[in-house]
């Protein structure tokens, strides 16, 4: 069987690497190069942490679970940083949402632990005496996203086709199955067609209205050993919870005025002894910018909630397009009328942590397999009965 | 917008220039005899440049040749009639353009971000060396001959001890006659290339004669001194050795050569220091409504040396004049500057090494390419066979080429240069592929950009939102 994956990010390159498991030719396309877009630009975050309970919960647990296999295993070892997520609570606002998420999260079962009182400085030195309430969210990890897909992608055995963007899906006679793409290098054939294109999906199904790029800015800062192993894990802000809403409240953020812009506050500290500061959720401006009001703001609430990090260097910026879908869900599954494609794309900020589970349920998917995952939920078609087309 | 420092320093002015060296001092005051707004920022605590770098205080200043010496007094005397209108800020690096298009200034005199809103950024931030990877490039004593000279105009003074210079270009001369007139003569020059076999090149030179009296001027001391100057010698490593550093080249027969040294300089040619920086305006035009017009000058833009950075931001300085004031066109000084190219270009001819400079099959596998995070060239290599059409961005993130602490100073332009040669490309990999064009340009202190979002002129774009947090 040969199949044509197009999107050499985290889904797309999971997707191939578990179609080559399965003895397919795959031929991966991507419009520039693979993790070029919000797989090259994510938070890295394999973590349940932040989210409703639901069927994105219920994904995030078997990604996570999905991380550990794969690092295990062989084709992610090394790549998967398994550490806790502490969610921090500063004020009385974030510590009531705060209080309701942490019961969210064990009612669904994911393990937590309530740190509080003079147990916080002791277990988080590095943390600001503001902080009133953690609650640590354990198994969960940290993957870079540009690695993982470079890993996937050499152990798939693909074929890549670096700058072939996808431009028209082009249908067989009967009109019920894809014979292949169009390329700026002409026509490829193909028993399957996955699109995993990211933001790129939009124009290419006319999803203009259903998904639209969110940008967010990361921070990267130089190394400091000493501070990041007075870090037992990622720290997230309770303001996070607000920002991506994953708890109403009445007490959120009041809607600002102009183009929507939110600020969440995560801090990682990574492998290399650098930290990784995020980040915004924007409905606007160019992705590949960042500004100084945004980096200075995510900067000043980093350093009030871990105020060593004030001495160290800020030595990147980047930012990235998450492929936000209207509903927040992500659109995974076959498109309607179509026999022999399947579309994975809108996965926001989660794709780091979905991409593998995903991809091999995509990959099962077209093998007629038991896509271990309830998709149902994800039916790229939902959008049809308002008139948008999937 | 509110001037937000206590000493009212202007965030919005005419012109921001970067880089005090021949070409900023040149806009500035072309800028400020027409009546603009100028302020100027250097990183060192003295105007000058690279090539004009003032000695600190109580050091007597090196002599430079007579013809860089009259070019330096005039520029310093025509600076100081128009210093009262310019407002310089020294110790200070410029950071970037940010999506907003402030230009991003990190103050480290004060500590602070300075945001700055001009109308015009005029960039001149200088050349930088070229140094090619060797074997024992990474070893301590060892320094780019460029580093070697700025210290020597700063102190006054030549590192104690046996010094070899090596590489390739007339600045190796040019260093070699200041450590003889320091009373420290090198041990040798070793140069790639073999300006006396190609008359050609070199007897073009001779429609320059200010740059003929200079190579002569360094010649001649070299002679007297009889510090040899191995033409056409191809480096092959630097190897530690008790002490001291062994040096080993092939002479222009093939024959191995080899010195002890204590220092080795290397230096391979200048190139612009266009580092991250933000894309120059075409034709006038900004590149969004909300950004300053960039602009380029001097060796920044183009590798000419100082009497061409002179020349060119002295034009360019009254064409951004007239450009602000009555709305005229800024054209780059492309006339002014054919003369300074074409001399460049005969002295890279005649300077061109005697071998040709394939370095993925010239440099062992285990050679550092990336000095902060020690990637060797094996690494590269191994990337680069493993995924066929690797694009510049892959071997960044997956090779860690560029990402260190000097984000790619010293090896984005060889790493592209390698992946150029290993992937067979007929077109160059630009540099740009693995360094971007994003703000910070260097490491910035978190303290001071935290600090920053009470000053920073509100853009339009961003929005007002709560400050809920602490």
């Amino acid at each position: 069987m040969t199949v044509i994956v197009a999107g050499a990010g985290i889904v797309g390159s999971a997707c191939a690497y578990f179609l080559g498991q399965a003895g397919a030719q795959v031929h991966l396309l991507d419009a520039s190069a693979p993790a070029a877009e919000a797989s090259g630009a994510a938070d890295g975050a394999v973590s349940v942490a932040s989210k409703r309970p639901g069927p994105l919960m219920t994904a995030a647990l078997s990604g996570i679970a999905l991380y550990r296999e794969l690092e295990e295993s062989g084709p992610l070892s090394g790549l998967f940083h398994r550490r806790s997520t502490f969610i921090v609570a500063a004020s009385e606002d974030e510590q009531k949402v705060l209080e309701t998420h942490a019961t969210a999260l064990a009612d669904a079962g994911v393990v937590i632990t309530a740190i509080a009182g003079d147990d916080i400085p002791r277990r988080f030195p590095a943390l600001s005496r503001a902080a009133s309430l953690i609650i640590e969210v354990q198994g969960e990890g940290h993957a870079i996203g540009y690695q993982v897909v470079h890993r996937l992608i050499a152990a798939s055995g693909a074929t890549v086709h670096r700058s072939t963007p996808v431009t028209r899906l082009v249908p067989d006679r009967s009109g019920t199955r894809l014979a292949g793409v169009e390329t700026p290098a002409g026509f490829l054939g193909a028993d399957a067609v996955v699109l995993a294109t990211g933001n790129g999906s939009s124009a290419l199904l006319g999803l203009a209205d259903v998904l639209t790029p969110r940008k967010g800015q990361l921070l990267i800062t130089e190394r400091d050993p000493a501070l990041n192993a007075a870090m037992p894990g990622s720290i997230m802000s309770g303001r996070y919870l607000l920002s991506k809403g994953s708890q109403k409240t009445a007490s959120a953020a009041p809607a600002p005025a102009g183009p929507a812009r939110g600020f969440g506050l995560v801090i990682d500290p990574l492998r290399t002894g650098q930290f990784l500061i995020g980040g915004t959720r924007e409905d606007h401006g160019n992705k590949q910018e960042t500004d100084l009001s945004a980096v200075s703001r995510i900067l000043a609430d980093a350093v009030a909630l871990v105020p060593d990090l004030a001495r160290l260097r800020l030595l990147r910026s980047f930012a990235g397009a998450r492929a936000a879908v209207r509903d927040g869900l992500p659109l995974v599954g076959r498109l309607p009328g179509l026999s022999n494609a399947v579309v994975a794309t809108g996965f926001e900020g989660d794709g780091i942590c979905l991409g593998p589970v995903m991809g091999r349920a995509v990959a099962r998917l077209l093998l007629d397999k038991e896509p271990g995952l309830d998709l149902a939920p994800f039916a790229p078609n939902r959008f049809q009965s308002s008139g948008d087309a999937a | 917008m509110p001037d937000i420092t206590p000493d009212t320093l202007n965030l919005t002015p005419d012109v921001l220039i970067i880089g005090g060296g021949p070409a900023g001092m040149s806009v500035a005051i072309e800028c400020a005899r027409a009546g603009l707004v100028v302020t100027l920022v250097e990183q060192r605590p003295r105007l000058g440049g690279a090539i004009f770098r003032q000695p600190v205080n109580g050091v007597a200043p090196l002599a430079l040749a007579a013809g860089p010496e009259r070019l330096k007094a005039r520029l310093f005397k025509d600076f100081a009639a128009q210093v009262a209108r310019i407002h310089c800020v020294y110790g200070a690096l410029f950071a970037g353009l940010d999506a907003d298009g402030l230009a991003i200034v990190e103050d480290r005199q004060t500590s602070r971000v300075l945001p700055f809103r001009p109308r015009a950024l005029v960039l001149a931030t200088g050349a930088v060396e070229a140094v090619l990877p060797r074997p024992g490039w990474t070893l301590p004593g060892v320094t780019t001959a460029g580093g070697l000279q700025v210290l020597m105009k700063e102190t006054g003074r030549a590192p104690q001890g046996r010094v070899v210079l090596a590489g390739s270009g007339p600045l190796l001369l040019a260093l070699a006659a200041q450590l003889i007139r320091l009373g420290r003569p090198p041990l040798a020059v070793l140069e790639a290339g073999d300006p006396i076999r190609r008359p050609g090149a070199s007897l073009a030179l001779l429609a320059h004669p200010s740059l003929v009296s200079e190579a002569a001027s360094y010649l001649a001391t070299i002679a007297l001194a009889r510090v040899p100057w191995h033409r056409g010698a191809q480096f092959e490593r630097i190897d530690p050795c008790d002490q001291a550093l062994i040096v080993t080249w092939r002479d222009h027969k093939g024959h191995l050569a080899s010195l002890a040294a204590d220092h080795v300089s290397l230096h391979d040619g200048l190139a612009p220091n266009n580092f991250g920086l933000p894309a120059e305006a075409r034709g006038g035009v900004k590149s969004s409504a909300g950004n300053p017009l960039v602009i380029r000058v001097g060796d920044c833009r183009e590798a000419l040396g100082a009497a061409a950075a002179v020349a060119g931001g002295e034009a360019t300085g009254r064409n951004l004049a007239a450009h602000l004031l009555t709305g005229g066109e800024v054209i780059a000084a492309e006339a002014t500057l054919a003369r300074h190219r074409s001399a460049q270009h005969h002295i890279a001819r005649a300077f061109a090494p005697r071998r040709g400079q394939e370095l993925a099959t010239q440099l062992p596998d285990d050679t550092v390419i990336c000095r902060c995070e020690g990637r060797t060239l094996a690494d590269l290599k191994k990337l680069v066979a493993e995924s066929p059409g690797l694009s510049a961005r892959e071997l960044k993130l997956n090779g860690r080429f560029a990402m260190g602490a000097c984000q790619g100073r010293f090896c984005a332009s060889n790493a592209a240069r390698l992946l150029g040669e290993l992937s067979h490309s007929a077109d160059q990999v630009p540099v740009s592929a693995l360094t971007g064009q994003r703000w910070p340009l260097r490491p910035v202190s978190i303290a001071a950009l935290a600090a920053a979002v009470a000053d920073a002129p509100q853009p339009g774009s961003s929005t007002k939102d709560d400050k809920d947090i602490r």
